[in-house]
């Protein structure tokens, strides 16, 4: 595997490239909230998630 | 659904020793990732698994997966015979780690947390180098998109501090 020096910390190459995908808008919002505030955000997340899953188990057939 | 305040609230007010790990500590230091269970790093002192055991007894704990019926004893004798454990109870989905691994148990992580506010609760959380260090070591190709994340959040983080 190639590995590419930035200082002293070795760069894994897969992780490099996945980061470039990473949505930092959604990180910089996070990090304006607390704690407690990213968490009620994670469980809103969960409930919409789980409300999907719902959706898709209640998709009627297509004939 | 994961009641976390719920789960947090019974560990802490029993006031057992433990750490936040995993997908929490990552939501706790900013990731957007969906995470569905608590994983917390527990001290297997004596008086913890005590403390332990009686924190979880009201929430029914089970083990995940498992089949109705399988015969399951939520004691110090099970917490003793075991080191990690996966659960559900009926707060939501709670892992219980002896240790992780690239982090040990409790005493080697808890020179590397953080002391996190919420819900009316103070935890202990693994900081984010450390939350980084673990992820590194586990090696699984899915903690890989996990590690772009958490290395932009250092970096985000680094730029927050020096604006």
């Amino acid at each position: 595997m190639d590995t590419e020096a930035a200082g002293d910390e070795w760069v894994d190459p897969v992780v490099a490239e996945y980061k470039k995908s990473v949505d930092r808008t959604l990180l910089r919002e996070n990090l304006k909230l607390t704690v407690e505030q990213r968490f009620l955000r994670l469980m809103e997340l969960q409930r919409f998630s789980e409300e999907l899953r719902r959706a898709g188990r209640r998709r009627e057939p297509k004939s | 659904m994961t009641d976390f305040a719920g789960l947090l609230r019974a560990l802490v007010q029993a006031g057992v020793h433990f750490v936040v790990v995993g997908g929490a500590a990552a939501t706790a230091h900013g990731s957007a990732r969906l995470t569905l269970d608590l994983d917390i790093v527990y001290d297997r002192s004596p008086a913890n698994l005590s403390r332990l055991v009686q924190a979880l007894h009201e929430l029914t704990p089970y083990l995940r997966g498992a089949p109705p019926g399988l015969p399951f004893r939520w004691d110090v004798e099970t917490l003793e015979a075991g080191c990690n454990f996966t659960l559900t109870t009926s707060r939501g989905d709670l892992d219980l780690l002896g240790e992780i691994t690239g982090g040990g148990g409790y005493e080697e992580l808890a020179p590397h947390t953080i002391s996190i506010e919420l819900f009316g609760l103070d935890c202990l959380c693994l900081d984010l180098e450390k939350l980084i260090e673990v992820k590194r070591a586990a090696g699984r190709p899915k903690d890989l998109e996990v590690l772009a994340e958490l290395e932009a959040l250092r970096e985000e983080n680094g730029r927050a501090t020096e604006h």
